[in-house]
């Protein structure tokens, strides 16, 4: 018989006991697996979703988009060679119920429509007519939300501009509302052609157009890359954008993976909290069977044997547990399903995806191997003489050499997974790194923690006050518990402060980034020959403290300094940007470089810059900027930097040119009014009602529509930190049972030595508090170290240091270790001693 | 009577419904008596012992010590009552893994508020031939020595009862009689009353008394006579 058929033959025996005292070992890997393996479940399900529905999300295999105007006659001739073209002009708009002052209002987001429209997919309404039918005449489809807001149900009149609508159907689902991303108002649904007369549309007016395209049913994703290239080059320098099939939703994309990415970071620490719970298990079972071990050494067991039969009991455990870990993984997101699918705007088809089922049960099964292997090679260190000695003394020393091997190899491989298969390679470094560094300097904290209590055990300071002795011994003595309590702990603690962090942080940004005094609305659109009128309106009123105005149109960067814009790697040279012009330097400018040019000025044209975009792109004072507007290129020379502050609510533009130079270019104003939130309403239906083509937005919408993301991103940090806290309170739960045992039998000859409860209770707390102590110190540092890498990374937000947050967490979480560990003493304290010191012998 | 137990019965919790392990046990130990518990294997001394020290509880019956009613006491009672009257050595000795000797035998003393306890407790271990132990923790020592730790541990206290389990049961000739005059010095200098379990015809032979245990009942006891002191 070869040592494997023996060790199989122990292993087998051994596990007849059942898996009673291993609930905390399964439980770690379970809570772990299940987590990553839910998170990659519904990533999976959302992107599969998106790459599948792709063209449907879309509405079409290619769209082109411009801002501000839409194709050319070339243009437009280019883009129907290239399939079957449809063509939608999207922007805000205010829905009325009427035309005079008396009238509500609401500001909606517009889809005017051809014919065509939807080139794939079914619109729904209600009632359920054919779309053609809804919009025929002055029909108008408008989205439920809507229809809610200004009180009107089908059949009523609802004005778009100047022209008066019908309402034939309220809409109930939009195909390619995934492509659209997340809009400022609900939805109008209305034909183009309709459109005609309302005043709205006009040229030099906000909007978007977007060219649908359907392409020959057979076009591969290859030809889809040739198709790009070509129409890059045909289209280049117009401000055209291209999204196809593949990219059909990109805002979606980002927002899940970036959530996405961030929770399997959270479920990869709480992994490695797990681990440590595991271990500690693994622990105190090894340390259980010591007399086991010893005696089978005594009848002849080799090392190998005894290593391979107890590796292959945790073996047999840990697929217990991953398989557990694996069913609630699968469990969780069909369950959720509803709940995630109402809060996105592409269809969810949750599933069975094999491949994060597969990624999760190897990280379980890596972390269950690295975090057993060291006390499973120590089995090999126990002597058979250990039978012979009471109290048998944790083996010393490091593992053999092809251990530390497989130890090694182990980590590595997870790391590296983790890289790999995670798509954030950097940040599941940085993670890895991080928990490895924390658990060394945790091992350090736990070091130094029991180096000091062996020292005060011998002062003065300890002598005569035996709960405080105990409590030293305890911690500084051989055998304690209390490396392992401050791993768990603190690893559990740190990674709970670094969510704190980011969850307080996260907060914090939001009420920071909220300007102090924002404008009441943007006033846009206003065409030149309705702004006096309408400054009039706003300027009289004495509830308005302060009106901004500046006039906007949209233009395509060409190239700057002689670079071409596709070279330049900025925001500001992609796509259409809004620029404005003036004569005067407007009132509340600085400039921080170069000078404004004189008043009146006609001469060549001239720019005026944002300083940090300038900073950002490397423009310099002198620099000759080429820009398309409205089909003509302008050059002009940037003579001056000013500063900008785009978070303040107000008007700012990266580039104002003299007025010479543009106003003869059709263009709209932009206002922004800060009036008392009394005033709000009236100044509204006053603005609207004599121009109804003005859109309104009212920012206090916006900025609560920005709230809510942000909002759904810390719900996000809230669960995760719910998983990683249950994780972490199992783990500890886990080292408070696995200390059972010995306080048990301290406690029983403590009072046969004299000892009252209340004595050793004390003692008891003492401990905890200098283990939560040294774990608790690590977790605060860990945890601003973490947030800090994990907002600045992953977030792009600013850091700072939130002390309460971190004070609550940690001493929160050594409190809640303190009770768990009382609790757990209290039976034993309660019972005669000899019934358990019987059960020692 | 130092110790008085009036029809004591014990029976336990076994894998097999309840074991009973002591039946009707009557006894007195007067002050300043050595009492032998003596029998096979399995005849419940160590059961009786702990049934004295109030560290287990009897099913039925009353145990007193020193006039209290151990059976009435609350655990922080008893505690406090062993701190003050009664020393007990286990017989798998019962040291704490994360004290030193010196600190396991100077916990008592601690515990009871003395403030010379560390030195009285080199003292105690230098008296059982440990003076030169003091720091080795308990799996650095021998079954021996851990032994003579838990003696000095017990009697560092100087207690009126003394509990000792076969407190000689793992060591040589000359070490096991050296622990024999310490343990009856505690009765001849500092009165105090002994009460040992042992498989040893020598110490059962120097004790006053010895009780003889079967199936846990009260078999035979026989009183040390005249000749027999001498
Ligand atoms: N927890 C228990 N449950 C049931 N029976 C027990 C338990 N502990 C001990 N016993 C039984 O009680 C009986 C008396 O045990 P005890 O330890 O008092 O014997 P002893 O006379 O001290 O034996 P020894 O000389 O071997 O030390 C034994 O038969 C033992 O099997
Ligand atoms: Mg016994």
């Amino acid at each position: 018989m070869n040592w494997l058929t023996q060790a199989a033959r122990i292993a087998g025996r051994e596990l007849r006991g059942g898996l009673g005292g291993f609930y905390i070992f399964l439980a770690c890997l379970a809570l772990g697996v299940a987590a990553i393996a839910a998170v990659g479940s519904v990533r999976v399900s959302i992107t599969e979703g998106l790459e599948r529905e792709g063209r449907n999300i879309l509405g079409g295999d290619v769209e082109v988009e411009w801002d501000f105007r839409g194709a050319s006659e070339a243009e437009r001739a280019y883009l129907a060679s290239l399939g079957t073209l449809s063509e939608i002009h999207d922007f805000r708009s205010m829905a009325a119920t009427g035309d005079g002052s008396e009238a509500d209002r609401a500001l909606t987001q517009v889809k005017a429509v051809d014919d065509l429209y939807p080139l794939v997919g079914e619109v729904e309404l209600s009632p359920e007519i054919p779309l053609e039918e809804a919009l025929a005449g002055d029909g108008v489809v408008v989205h439920p939300v809507l229809a809610d807001r200004l009180g009107l149900e089908v059949g009523d009149a609802l004005w778009l501009g100047s022209k008066p609508l019908t309402i034939t159907a309220l809409l109930r689902r939009e195909p390619d509302a995934g492509a659209d991303g997340f809009g400022l108002g609900p939805r109008t649904l209305v034909r183009r052609a309709t459109l005609e007369e309302s005043g709205l549309l006009s040229e030099g007016s906000m909007y978007e157009t977007k060219y649908r395209l359907l392409l020959p049913a057979e076009t591969s994703d290859d030809a889809l890359d040739a198709l790009k290239a070509a129409t890059d080059t045909e289209l280049e320098g117009t401000g055209a954008r291209w999204r196809d099939r593949r990219n059909a939703a990109p805002q979606v994309e980002r927002f899940v993976d970036r959530i996405g990415s961030f929770l399997v970071l959270v479920g990869l620490a709480g992994l490695a909290v797990g681990g440590v719970g595991v271990s500690a298990a693994v622990r105190a079972y090894l340390d259980r069977k010591t007399p086991v071990i010893a005696t089978l050494k005594t009848v002849g067991a080799e090392g190998r044997t005894i290593f391979a039969a107890y590796l292959m009991q945790i073996g047999v455990l840990a697929a217990v547990g991953i398989v557990l870990g694996l069913i609630l993984g699968v469990l969780i997101p069909l369950a959720a399903g509803p709940f995630i699918e109402a809060r996105l705007p592409v269809p969810v088809a949750l599933g069975i995806h094999p491949f994060p089922l597969v990624e999760a049960a190897l990280y379980g099964a890596l972390t269950a191997l690295i975090f057993t292997l060291w006390p499973l090679a120590r089995t090999e260190q126990v002597r058979a003489a250990s039978l012979f000695r009471d109290v048998s003394g944790p083996a010393r020393g490091l593992p053999r050499k092809r251990y530390m091997a497989a130890l090694a190899i182990s980590a590595a491989l997870l790391i590296g997974l983790s890289a790999w298969l995670s798509g954030i390679p950097e940040l599941a470094l940085y993670a890895a790194g991080g928990i490895l560094a924390a658990l060394v300097v945790l091992v350090g904290a736990a070091w130094g923690v029991r180096a000091l209590s062996r020292r005060l055990a011998r002062t003065r300071l300890a002598r005569g006050h035996p709960a405080l002795r105990l409590a030293l011994g305890a911690v500084g003595g051989p055998g304690g518990e209390a490396t392992a309590v401050v791993l768990s702990l603190g690893l559990g603690l740190t990674v709970l402060a670094a969510v704190g962090q980011i969850d307080a942080n996260m907060r914090a940004a939001i009420d920071r980034d909220l300007p102090e005094i924002a404008p009441s609305y943007f006033f846009v659109d206003i065409q030149p020959d309705q702004l006096s009128r309408f400054l009039e309106r706003v300027q009289g009123d004495p509830a308005v403290n302060r009106v901004d105005y500046a006039p906007m149109l949209g233009g395509v960067v060409r190239s700057i300094g002689g670079t071409p814009a596709r070279e330049i790697d900025h925001w500001v040279t992609r796509g259409d940007r809004r620029i404005s012009f003036a004569d005067a330097l407007p009132a509340g400018t600085r400039l921080t470089a170069g000078e404004w040019w004189p008043e009146g000025y006609d001469g060549a044209p001239q720019i005026s810059f944002a300083q940090e975009e300038a900073e950002e792109i490397g423009v310099e004072i002198g620099d000759e900027v080429v820009m398309n507007v409205l089909g003509r290129d302008i050059t002009a020379t940037v003579t001056s930097f000013r500063e900008v502050d785009f978070s303040s609510g107000g008007i700012g533009f990266v580039m104002i040119f003299n007025e010479a130079a543009l106003s003869g270019a059709p263009h709209t104003w932009l206002s922004t009014v800060y009036a008392e939130e009394e005033a709000e309403g009236q100044l509204l239906r006053d603005v609207a009602g004599d121009a109804p083509n003005i859109t309104a937005i009212r920012v206090r919408d916006a900025i609560d529509l920005v709230t809510e993301a942000l909002s759904a991103l810390a719900a996000a940090t809230s669960w995760g930190a719910g998983a990683t806290l249950l994780t972490g309170f199992v783990v500890l739960i886990g080292a408070a049972a696995a200390g059972e045992r010995g306080r048990v039998f301290e406690a029983s000859v403590l009072k046969t030595l004299g000892a009252t409860r209340g004595t050793i209770l004390t003692s008891f707390a003492i401990r905890s508090a200098l283990l939560g102590a040294a774990a608790g110190v690590v977790a605060i540092a860990g945890g601003a170290v973490a947030g800090w890498g994990v907002l600045t990374m992953v977030m792009e937000a600013p850091y700072a240091f939130e002390p309460v947050s971190a004070l609550v967490i940690v001493l929160g979480g050594a409190l809640a270790t303190l009770l768990a560990g009382l609790a757990f003493a209290w039976r034993p304290l309660a019972a005669r001693p000899a019934r358990i010191l019987r059960a020692q012998e | 009577m130092v110790l008085s137990l009036r029809d004591v019965s014990l029976s336990l919790q076994g894998n097999a419904g309840m074991v009973d392990i002591l039946h009707d046990i009557s006894l007195d130990v007067a002050a300043r008596e050595t009492v032998g518990l003596v029998g096979p294997s399995g005849s419940g001394k160590s059961s009786l012992l702990m049934l004295m020290g109030g560290l287990e509880r009897a099913t039925s019956g009353s145990v007193e010590a020193l006039g209290n009613d151990l059976t009435a006491m609350d655990e922080d009672a008893l505690a406090r009552f062993r701190r003050e009257h009664m020393g007990v050595v286990f017989q798998s000795f019962h040291l704490i893994p994360t004290m030193t000797a010196l600190e396991n035998v100077a916990t008592p003393l601690e515990l009871a508020g003395a403030r010379d306890a560390f030195d009285r407790a080199a003292a105690e271990l230098e008296a059982v031939g440990l003076g030169h132990r003091t720091g080795h923790y308990p799996a650095q020592m021998s079954g021996g020595e851990q032994q003579r730790v838990a003696l000095a541990r017990a009697a560092a206290p100087r207690p009126d009862v003394l509990l000792a389990d076969e407190p000689t049961g793992n060591l040589d000739q000359a070490t096991g009689e050296a622990i024999m005059d310490l343990l009856f010095g505690l009765r001849d200098r500092h009165g105090a009353t002994l009460v040992l379990v042992t498989h040893s015809q020598e110490l059962a032979d120097r004790c006053d008394r010895t009780i003889r245990l079967v199936d846990g009942r009260l078999d035979r006891e026989t009183r040390r006579t005249a000749e027999a002191a001498e």
